[in-house]
This record gives structure tokens, C-alpha cells and sequence, in this order.
């Protein structure tokens, strides 16, 4: 069976809904047993609680919400990180300079800041977009400091052999070789400012998916709070495939890069 | 355009560069710290000495051993889970059809997402924590160790076949080492989550659940916020977890160097 | 070879970390105009770096190096270089990828964009790419990356062709049909006058014999200047000269010159 080819895709999907279904049979019977819905609803019980905040656009409301400010964090960090990764992988002295400190904060996640950033900013709308765009300015960075400096050597030369100056060069030909690490170094952003976004939701928002979850909890309708869980999950791996749709869109001349 | 460093510098320069801006911005933040007049704003000296009262007391260590108990413990566990899971999917291709669904639909959903799961179920103490970092660390050994095991040179397995190796026996011989370096970038990666996702499912504890009796540096932090507006000691406690996690990758590092000699 | 020198180098060496690798050392050769010169050698030989000092993409450590008796002080479509793996935009065309040095550099000043599109529409024949204008590098096989590069290498009209192993990426059927080809664009159906000058890389002895008015033959450890040899073989070249006892003979003596240094390498 050749990878990619119809029946092998059929393959895939089938695999994917027998495991899906043996999961789901799976926990009914856990469900069963416990027969406790505050602790596990019963896969129905989810799916109802997730058509009605569908039905009345709670869900959307939310996921609405937590979607612009990933977005608004997103164009945050990428305007800051980007200039600056292409300043850096191209300057070794402010690389030198700067790495220092990019350095000493990474390893201080956007999380840690969240009681400081309380402080300052309160909850609201502020303090999940400061968080998020902090979480993702490190991946967008880095990976564009990386991608700069992968840019293929001779490609350079070539355009030196050929007169063009030094702007030209860094404009017509290292930002276009180091596109493909660039959207790589998105992704990873988006994800990281994904997972972001739930915890500063959850303890500093009025709004969004993070706060929802934590509000249904509280009222101990689990049904409820597992249709948010899910929520999540299918808003970040969509996020993702948009990404990837638009890499293969604009450039179509990379590889598919491995996010492991 | 050349990146290549001038092979005549001497080494004071280098590290006289790497010191200077962070130092300038210390300056800095101290200057305007103290000028904005504000008693509460954090600043470097009070930082410095919130810090060596916080050791003294013994609050810090203690916070700090007590969230790194639950790191390693959950950490082990889902090593345990995920290293053999991925090898099997990564050698098998059967395996990888039926689970690999399963994972991809909960790796996009983040550790912290589970907590108020978890809460539900342990509650509020070190259980659920390790529910919590067992979920976080779990994904990336998985889809790094699948990938290892996947990218295993076919010219060695075939090698081993026909050297008339068992699967079993090609599994232990081949597969295994060759997936080490990728199995090694998965823990590295979960190591980093998992020190993320224990801060910030102590600080969501201490935010919304009451506190109970969590503990962790992550509470300690939302204690600080909350009770004693002790902003300074905040800064003391960010601080604290940007060491502990350059120090986790550090040893976590070392330790592979150590078992994979054949990479230094 | 008589003419007039269009590039010379004279006593060049050329040291990398710190001094302690030397690449190579009193390297004094003159290239004449419109000769296409050959330099081979076995690896580590030093060939590349000659090539990037003729480039100007390196400087030599001693020694001086110029064209037309100006000293060579860096880069320049005057002297066109195709690198050993091409070197082609992945994100441009074809056409985007021949047009690039009219587009960007100095030798589209006097051009408007109608006489670029002319002057690239020219080249892509000229290289027989006809028809490939829209396609991207990845869609391509070696040999028509070959073909682009050496067009977005002419386009710009260079005094000077500079190669380095343009040829070694293609299996072997592939190598004897472009280097033909490769006579055929430099011009040698053409009277010598109208030639431009060219210095070609390659590890192939029987590839230098075939191409060369002149074969340059290095040595290595350090990067030395053995022989320049004649190759006074009959233009146009084809498949008839390649049986000629005079280039087996060329090719004996050339193998000759570098055997022991080429078996030393395998054993060390």
C-alpha cells in the first residue's frame, strides 16, 4: 500500500474512527460504572452540553474571544521578534549583545509573569494578550535568528557575484530563503501562545475559553467544561493546519518542515 | 557578509559584550524603579535582598523542592508511558495507525486545559499536579520518539535481517539506540513543559481553588500577589524559576551526554 | 597560448584559521582572453579557493590577483561564477532566476525592463530552456539546473566565466551532452576573438581535455601549481575528438602528474 495513495487514506480514516470509537465505548463503560456526572459524564452527556453552548453561541462567544487575542498577540510578537531575528542573524556583534538577555528571560515563561502582570495590568484584556504575545515573541525569535543564519551561504555569494548590494541582498535574498524556517518559527509561536492563553484565561480574564472552563468547573458541570476542553484542542490543531495551508500556499518550493 | 568571527579576539571582549546590556538594564530598571516613588515597585536591591531572606527563611527551597518533587515524578511517569508507546508506533506501523489518533487529538489541547479535570477528580493537591505534568511531558516524548524510532536508517534494519536478527532482539540492538538522540530532544522538550505546566497549575490552584494545601513555587507566587502584595518577592520567585528550568535542561543534558558517549 | 592576459595571478597564497591551514601557496598563473582554462587537481588541492579569489569572494593572504591589470577587490558581475550546486533561488522562477542580476545589480543599469525581458528571452534560448520560463528549481532535473545557472550566469554578460565542478552533480550521460553544450554557448563555432574567457573546476581529467585550450594541473598539501599543459586539440570538439589518440595521450600525462597524490588521498 503506497503512503498517500486513495486506499491508504481510506486506511488511515477507518483506523481513525475504529480507535476513536473503541475510546469512546470505552469511557461510556467508565462512565457507566462511576455513574457520577459531576465527576465522568457520559460521552452523550458531552456531546449535548456541546451542541447547546453551540446552539446558543456561548462557545463561539468564547472562542471568539481567546481567537483575537491569540491573533492580536500573534502580530504583536511577530512585528517585534521578526526585525529584531533578522537584525540578529545577520549582525553577529548584536547578536552578541542581545542574546544575552534573550537568554536570561526565556527561560522565565509567560506563566511566571502572570501574578506581576496582574499587578499592573488587572484582569482583563490586557494581562492574556501581554502574556500570550510574551510566550510567543521567544519561538518567533529564535527560530528566526536560526533561519537567518541557515540561509544557504552560496545563495548569497551568487547575488554578491553578481553586484547586487548589501540591502538588496538581505531584502531579495535572505528574507526569502529564510521564509520557510519563518513559518516554522510561527507555528511554533502559535502554539506557545496557545497554550498560553489558557492559563492567563483561566486566572486573569473576565472572557475566553480559559475563563469558561474555569466558570463551569466551579459549577460542576463537567459536561460543559470537557466542551470547552475540546474546543481548544480543535481551535489549536486547526490553527495549526491553517499555518500549514498557508506555507504550502506561499511556499511552495520548501519541504514539509517536521514541528516535533 | 561574512559571519565567521575574526580567529585574532581575545576572550575579555566576548564576555565584557555578554554582560553589558543585561547590566545596563539593570541599571536601568533600578534608576526608574526608585525614582517612580512608588514603595511597592520591584527593584534589584530589594529583589536581592527579598531573595536572601526568602533562602534564609527556608519559604523558597522549600516551595522550589516541593514543585520539583512533583516535575520528576510525573515527568517519570510519562516517560515510562510515552518512550516504549513510541517506539512501538515508531517500528510498527500498525501500532502507529491505531493509537496515533488518539494522541494527535490531545496533544493540541494543553496541559493547563486538563487542570480544572484534574482538580475535579484529585483535587486540589499534588496527585492533580502530577496528573497535570504526566499529561504535559507525555506528548512531546511520544511524537519525538516516534520519529526517532521512524528515522532509523532502513539500510540498518536491513543490516539486521539479514544478520538474522529477531524483531525483538532488532528492537533492543538497532532501533533503540539509533532513536536515543530524537527520544533525548523529546525529554529536553518535556522537561521545559513540564516545569511550565507545574508553575502554572500551582499559580491556577492558588488563584481559584482556594490554595487547599498545593504548595509549590507556583502558589507561593499568587500568595505573594495576592495576600501580601509583595511584589519584590514575585520577582524573587520568576527568578527562581528561570534557574530551576536552565537548570533542569542543563543536568537533563549532561545526563544524555553521559548515556549517549557516541554523540559528544 | 598567446593573447592578451586578462587575469593574472601572481604569487597568490591563501591561509585559513588563523595561518595554520594553507590552502594553497605561490600560485602564479595567467589566464589569457578567451581561453577556456582548465584547472584540476585532486581534493584538497586548493582549486575552489583559487576560484573564490578570482571571484573576489575571498581575499588571498599573499600575493596579489587582478583582470586587466586592476587589482580584484571583491565580487562583481564582471566575473560571473556558477557554484557547484547551482546556487538557484528556490523561490523564483526560471525566468525570475535568470533576470535576478539585470533586476538587482549593476549589470541592468543601462537596461529598461523591456531590455531585460530581450536580453533574458535571448539567454533562454541561447541555453535551450525554452519553454521551462514559469517552472521553479525543485521541478527541475540537474541538468536543466545546470542550464539556468549558467543562463542567470550569462544574462549578465560577464568578461569573465568562473566554474567551480559545474558538471559533478550529473550522472555521466548528462555530463558529456552539457559539456558539448557548454562549448557550444561559450562559442567555439565562433572565431576566438568573439569568446569570452573562462576558468573551469573539475575533478574529471577526461572533462578537462575535452573542454580546455589549457589544463592546469595542482597538487595538494600544500595547494601548488605542478604544470600548465597545452591542449592543442581541433575546435569545434565532439564525440570525434574524444576518440583521438592525442587526448588519451593529454589525458595519460595530465593522470600521470597528480596519480600518486590521488592514491595518497584514499589511504589517508
Amino acid at each position: 500500500m503506497t503512503p498517500g495513495s486513495p486506499s491508504d487514506r481510506f486506511g488511515t480514516a477507518l483506523a481513525y474512527v475504529r480507535t476513536m470509537a473503541v475510546f469512546v465505548v470505552a469511557w461510556w463503560a467508565l462512565a457507566a460504572w462511576i455513574s457520577n456526572p459531576a465527576l465522568l459524564p457520559t460521552p452523550l452527556a458531552v456531546v449535548k452540553a456541546f451542541a447547546e453552548l453551540a446552539g446558543d453561541l456561548e462557545l463561539f462567544q468564547h472562542a471568539g474571544i481567546s481567537l483575537a487575542r491569540m491573533l492580536l498577540s500573534l502580530a504583536l510578537a511577530t512585528l517585534l521578534a521578526v526585525p529584531l531575528g533578522l537584525a540578529m542573524g545577520l549582525s553577529r556583534a548584536l547578536d552578541d549583545l542581545v542574546d544575552p538577555v534573550i537568554e536570561i528571560l526565556r527561560p522565565i515563561s509567560g506563566i511566571a509573569w502572570i501574578p506581576l502582570a496582574l499587578f499592573i495590568l488587572g484582569v482583563g484584556n490586557a494581562l492574556p494578550v501581554f502574556i500570550m504575545t510574551y510566550a510567543a515573541f521567544f519561538p518567533i525569535l529564535l527560530g528566526t535568528v536560526a533561519g537567518v543564519r541557515s540561509v544557504d551561504r552560496r545563495l548569497i555569494d551568487a547575488a554578491r557575484t553578481m553586484g547586487v548590494p548589501r540591502g538588496r541582498i538581505v531584502a531579495r535574498v535572505v528574507v526569502p530563503a529564510a521564509l520557510p524556517s519563518l513559518l516554522v518559527a510561527l507555528r511554533l509561536g502559535v502554539a506557545s501562545s496557545w497554550t498560553a492563553v489558557v492559563a492567563a484565561e483561566l486566572i486573569g480574564a473576565p472572557s475566553g475559553l480559559g475563563y469558561a472552563i474555569e466558570w463551569y468547573r466551579e459549577l460542576l458541570l463537567t459536561p460543559q467544561v470537557m466542551s470547552f476542553i475540546a474546543m481548544i484542542g480543535l481551535l489549536g490543531y486547526l490553527l495549526d493546519r491553517a499555518l500549514r495551508a498557508m506555507a504550502q500556499r506561499f511556499i511552495p518550493w520548501a519541504g514539509e518542515a517536521r514541528l516535533s | 557578509m561574512s559571519t565567521a568571527l575574526p580567529a585574532t579576539r581575545s576572550l575579555a571582549l566576548p564576555m565584557a559584550r555578554s554582560v553589558a546590556l543585561p547590566i545596563a538594564l539593570l541599571v536601568a530598571w533600578q534608576i526608574a524603579g526608585t525614582a517612580s516613588g512608588n514603595p511597592r515597585t520591584p527593584v534589584p536591591t530589594k529583589v536581592l535582598a527579598a531573595a536572601l531572606q526568602l533562602v534564609e527563611s527556608g519559604e523558597l527551597p522549600l516551595a522550589l523542592l516541593q514543585s520539583l518533587g512533583r516535575v520528576f515524578v510525573g515527568f517519570a511517569i510519562a516517560a515510562a508511558l510515552a518512550i516504549p508507546l513510541g517506539l512501538a508506533m515508531g517500528a510498527f506501523a500498525r501500532v502507529e495507525r491505531n493509537v496515533d489518533p488518539l494522541v494527535e487529538s490531545f496533544r493540541p489541547i494543553a496541559a493547563i486545559a486538563i487542570l480544572p479535570l484534574a482538580i475535579l477528580w484529585l483535587g486540589t493537591g499534588t496527585p492533580a499536579a502530577i496528573l497535570i505534568v504526566a499529561y504535559a511531558a507525555f506528548f512531546p516524548i511520544v511524537v519525538n520518539t516516534v520519529a526517532g524510532a521512524k528515522r532509523i536508517n532502513p539500510t540498518f534494519l536491513r543490516a539486521a535481517a539479514t544478520m538474522g536478527l529477531s524483531r525483538l532482539t532488532t528492537m533492543r540492538t538497532v532501533i533503540v539506540p539509533g532513536a536515543l538522540p530524537a527520544i533525548g530532544v523529546g525529554l529536553r522538550i518535556a522537561m521545559g513543559v513540564a516545569w511550565t505546566a507545574i508553575v502554572a497549575a500551582e499559580l491556577a490552584v492558588g488563584a481559584k481553588a482556594g490554595g487547599g494545601g498545593s504548595g509549590g513555587i507556583g502558589q507561593m507566587m499568587f500568595i505573594f500577589y495576592a495576600y501580601s502584595i509583595e511584589l519584590n518577592r514575585i520577582v524573587v520567585c520568576m527568578i527562581a524559576v528561570g534557574l530551576v528550568a536552565l537548570a533542569l535542561d542543563r543536568v537533563l543534558r549532561a545526563a544524555l551526554r553521559w548515556a549517549m558517549p557516541w554523540t559528544r | 597560448m598567446s593573447g592578451r592576459v586578462k587575469l593574472r595571478l601572481d604569487n597568490v597564497g591563501k591561509r585559513f584559521d588563523a595561518g595554520s591551514t594553507v590552502a594553497v601557496q605561490d600560485v602564479t598563473l595567467d589566464v589569457v582572453q578567451g581561453e577556456f582554462l582548465v584547472i584540476v587537481g585532486p581534493s584538497g588541492c586548493g582549486k575552489t579557493t583559487l576560484l573564490n579569489v578570482l571571484a573576489g569572494l575571498e581575499s588571498p593572504t599573499m600575493g596579489t590577483v587582478s583582470i586587466d591589470a586592476r587589482p580584484i577587490r571583491g565580487p562583481g558581475p564582471e566575473r560571473g561564477v556558477m557554484f557547484q550546486d547551482y546556487a538557484l533561488f528556490p523561490w523564483q522562477t526560471v525566468w525570475g532566476n535568470i533576470a535576478f542580476g539585470l533586476r538587482h545589480g549593476p549589470a541592468g543599469d543601462g537596461l529598461d525592463d523591456a531590455g531585460i525581458e530581450a536580453r533574458v528571452r535571448a539567454t533562454i534560448d541561447l541555453v535551450g530552456l525554452a519553454g521551462s520560463e514559469r517552472k521553479y528549481p525543485h521541478q527541475l532535473s540537474g541538468g536543466m539546473r545546470q542550464r539556468v545557472a549558467l543562463a542567470r550566469l550569462i544574462a549578465s554578460e560577464p568578461e569573465v566565466l568562473l566554474m567551480d565542478e559545474p558538471l559533478a552533480a550529473l550522472d555521466a550521460q548528462t555530463r558529456i551532452i552539457l559539456q558539448e553544450e557548454l562549448l557550444r554557448i561559450w562559442g567555439q563555432d565562433r572565431p576566438a576573438a568573439e569568446r569570452r574567457t573562462v576558468v573551469f573546476i573539475t575533478h574529471a581529467i577526461d572533462e578537462a581535455v575535452f573542454l580546455a585550450d589549457r589544463v592546469a594541473v595542482m597538487t595538494s598539501h600544500p595547494g601548488r601549481l605542478k604544470a600548465v599543459i597545452d591542449v592543442p586539440l581541433p575546435r569545434p570538439r565532439n564525440d570525434a575528438t574524444r576518440a583521438l589518440p592525442e587526448t588519451q595521450s593529454l589525458a595519460q600525462n595530465i593522470w600521470g602528474l597528480i596519480r600518486d597524490e590521488a592514491y595518497r588521498a584514499t589511504v589517508t
